[in-house]
């Protein structure tokens, strides 16, 4: 039997015993909670012969730097970051939206250069001028992009990278990046995590706890 | 070496025998628990690598549900009451009625009954997340600590001020009624203050921002000021006082159905029209802030704003819609049978109107029940022309929906005004003109509402929602807030031609107050499941994944199932609160009877005013 069926059952039980309570009850206050009974069992039933459909999660994507060919394919795992795990959509659009709270990226990686990039995703302060408007001291604007390397976004080097390909991309441009680089930071990465090992066990399994989408 | 160890034994001897008692008792206690730390240590080492813990049987998705919406609708009760409460207490001040202070006491009472039990569902809810969620309440206990901070701070102050407002009742009358508002003033902040704190974690979820660089504090403030936060803000202290108005007037809805005396059923019948109205007059308001807030998810992500109107939850705003126009239906009814009932004479002049109001309702509630595509076989969507139908089609959108939503307000509006006016003859000079300016008004709203509503056909979508939709909010917004003091002023002056008789009203209209509360509960449930559901496979929509055996939505079946589930419960937990409420006033009640004696019993707070009345009256009538 279905799910449906059974809980369709079950909801007719429900009305059932509301109506003969109300038939058959003579208590004022039993006869109230049949009335109640009896309209949540009808919802129910209303609610199942509405289409059924649930929603399910699609797969979680692994991203596997080791098949990383060529650096197309380092743009399309960087195109999965920015809309996942790096949270650039939350506040950026590609093109012009209503809805972005922070710049447009459209064309952004024929306007900079990688470097300025990287910079500027691990260090967003760092082109942002004194505010002098005040007579008291000046004061730093504050950046409302957070440090993307740092907690709690937290991309590593090579998911940096495949952002940066995939910015390039997206505006037309050649990808500076190459695919040996990545896999030079890659293996810093990894030999960061080795150290860790050694040092302390406790934060580097919540590291690689962490790191589901990470190469 | 055995000689190092024996003088090592014996240094350690003399140094036992020179330690005072309690130092002995800690350092043995110490070794005791070594084992324990040790295991602690264990534990959180295992801790930082566990996501999920599962509960075998019901599933932990399944008891977080039951138990938050618990939580959540007790919670929606306990801060929903003191806000017309307080506005209850406030009026009997000014007016100097003291059935009004009676019934704000009366309200307080079932206030501070459920108080404890939303407390401890609180609790059991923390529990259950902290163990069943470790990864997600991590994070969110990063990003939030000074919130929850602040938040145990409100829940002291709160609870404080609640003792006092309560327990001062009695004590604070005459000179000290001033002092006790404020208390209620101070009582309606703090819980407000409750709710929009939580409010920020649940939006997060839905609605994240990147948080910057800065403090705990500043961090937790940024997170904070999420875009769907004050939405909800907005949304829920309406439906709060909504589902207080509608429980309390269940609550007086089953005790009119249980009164023995005369007195009781006029009492209830009195403050059943009170919860009505305090239902009907927050419901007013409410779809305008369901819309702002859907406004909001749709600026913030479009594919989530999508994901709850035209995705796989389409269909739930059919059964929103459902329940809605049950609810507003329950609410006119028992309005149109207090003009009937209680004001003897008035049902024949009242006849016609409230048919064209039933007529026109049901219409609007065909039309908001209007799936905009149905589910077809081939040959029929072939029949059709395509999965709109050619004549329904045109109601199952928005345009269509917005329009009736505002009519149905308007409708419902006029029925209290309608109840306000029946038994009273206008004797002001310009009674006739401002009448026939507010029926011009009221038919020039409603064909502006329509005109608005069919012109969004033809206009682009944003058009319509930045302009039409709001044009037309405010048309009705208009409405209320002009024919309100009009009235008033009209009636000032009026001469009743017919007294209003409580305690007269059907059995039916019991069951009406209760069917009207169940309404609102299940919508509550309803629409608590979509907001969830609108994460879809997100604890923390696009930021943190779920990726437990539970990250899938339940079909709408299933979960309607689940939400009538915990609204029987929520029913029968209300229903044992407010049982136990009532004990000391049978008791009372019976005392009075059996006490024969000057002084008697001294009256308690938590007594209902109408029993301590009584059982004043009885004692001075047996002074005599």
């Amino acid at each position: 039997m279905s799910e449906v069926a059974l809980l369709q059952i079950i909801g007719l039980c429900v009305v059932g015993t509301g109506v003969l309570i109300l038939l058959f009850i003579k208590g004022m206050f039993l006869r109230v909670i049949g009335f109640v009974a009896m309209v949540l069992g009808s919802f129910s039933l209303i609610a199942l012969g509405v289409p059924q459909v649930a929603s399910l999660p699609p797969a979680i994507e692994k991203f596997d730097l080791a098949k990383v060919k060529s650096p197309d394919d380092l743009a399309s795992i960087g195109q999965k970051i920015f809309f996942s795990k790096g949270q650039c959509a939350l506040c950026h659009s590609i093109g012009p939206s209503h809805s972005a709270r922070c710049p447009d990226l459209n064309g952004i990686g024929a306007k900079l250069s990688q470097e300025f990039l990287y910079e500027s995703l691990t260090q967003p302060q760092a082109y942002i001028y004194l505010d002098f408007r005040h007579a008291t001291k000046p004061e730093e604007y504050p950046a409302r992009m957070p440090h993307i390397n740092k907690d709690p976004i937290g991309l590593t080097k090579p998911e940096i990278f495949s952002v940066i390909a995939f910015l390039q991309k997206m505006s037309g441009e050649p990808i500076s990046i190459k695919v040996e680089d990545v896999m030079e930071s890659q293996e810093e990465q990894t030999e960061a995590v080795e150290v860790a090992l050694n040092t302390n066990s406790v934060s580097t399994s919540f590291v690689l706890a962490e790191s589901d989408v990470a190469p | 070496m055995k000689s190092a160890s024996h003088i090592k034994q014996s240094n350690v001897q003399s140094f036992l025998e020179k330690m005072p008692t309690i130092f002995k008792w800690v350092s043995f206690l110490s070794v005791l628990l070594l084992p324990v730390i040790a295991m602690a240590a264990g534990a959180e080492t295992k801790a930082m690598s566990v996501e999920y813990r599962d509960v075998p049987g019901i599933g932990s998705r399944n008891l977080v549900w039951i138990v938050a919406q618990q939580h959540l609708l007790l919670a929606g009760f306990v801060l929903g009451v003191p806000i017309f409460g307080w506005v209850c207490e406030i009026v009997g001040w000014k007016t100097k009625e003291a059935r009004y202070d009676k019934l704000a006491k009366e309200f307080t009472k079932l206030l501070t009954s459920a108080y404890a039990t939303t407390a401890l569902f609180g609790g059991i809810l923390l529990f259950l997340l902290i163990g069943l969620y470790p990864k997600l309440m991590a994070y969110l206990t990063d990003m939030f600590f000074p919130s929850f901070l602040v938040y145990c701070l409100l829940f002291l102050a709160e609870t404080a001020t609640l003792y006092m407002y309560w327990y001062g009742w009695d004590y604070m009358q005459g000179n000290k009624k001033a002092f006790h508002l404020f208390l209620g003033f101070l009582l309606n902040l703090f819980a407000i203050g409750i709710m929009i704190v939580p409010n920020s974690w649940a939006t997060f979820q839905a609605s994240p921002v990147v948080v910057g660089d800065g403090d705990a504090w500043a961090r937790a403030w940024m997170a904070m000021q999420n875009p769907t936060w004050w939405p909800v803000n907005i949304h829920r202290l309406i439906a709060n006082v909504v589902l207080g108005g509608f429980i309390v007037g269940a609550y007086a809805g089953i005790r009119y159905l249980l009164a023995v005396s005369r007195e009781e059923r006029e009492h209830y019948d009195w403050m059943g029209y009170v919860g009505n109205f305090i239902g009907v007059f927050g419901m007013l308001p409410l779809p305008f802030a369901g819309y702002w807030l859907m406004r909001e998810v749709y600026q913030y992500n479009q594919q989530m704003g999508i994901t709850l109107m035209g995705g796989f939850l389409a269909w739930l705003f059919i059964l929103q819609a459902m329940l809605i126009g049950v609810l507003f239906l329950g609410a006119n009814y028992y309005f149109w049978m207090g003009i009937t009932y209680r004001i003897p004479g008035s049902e024949n002049s009242y006849k016609k109107p409230i048919m064209a109001m039933l007529v026109v309702l049901l219409l609007c509630l065909g039309v908001w029940m209007t799936p905009h595509t149905l589910v077809a076989s081939l040959a029929e969507a072939q029949k059709m022309g395509g999965t709109h139908h050619p004549l329904l089609g045109v109601f199952g959108v928005m345009s269509a929906k917005m329009t009736v939503a505002n009519i149905m307000i308007l409708v419902t509006f006029m029925s209290f005004i309608m109840y306000w006016r029946a038994g009273k003859q206008e004797t002001a000079g310009w009674a006739k003109a401002a009448k026939a300016i507010m029926n011009g008004l009221l038919a020039i709203a409603a064909v502006a509402v329509i005109v608005l509503g069919v012109w969004g056909y033809f206009v682009p979508a944003i058009i319509r929602i930045n302009y039409f939709s709001v044009a037309q909010v405010l048309i009705v917004g208009f409405i209320m807030v002009t024919f309100t003091p009009l009235t008033a002023l009209l009636l000032k002056s009026a001469k009743t031609t017919t007294e209003m008789v409580w305690g007269k009203m059907p059995i039916r209209a019991g069951y009406c107050l209760v069917l009207n509360a169940v309404m609102v509960i299940l919508l509550m449930s309803l629409m608590g499941y979509a907001r969830s559901s609108s994460r879809v496979h997100w604890h923390i929509y696009g930021v943190m994944r779920d990726t437990s055996d539970y990250a899938f939505s339940p079909a709408l079946g299933y979960a309607a199932a689940f939400m009538s589930l915990n609204t029987f419960v929520y029913c029968l937990l209300v229903a044992f609160i407010f049982w136990v409420a009532t004990l000391g006033d049978k008791a009372k009640a019976q005392q009075t009877k059996a006490v024969d004696v000057p002084g008697g019993a001294p009256v308690m707070a938590g007594g209902a005013p109408s029993t301590a009345e009584n059982m004043k009256s009885g004692i001075l009538e047996n002074h005599k």
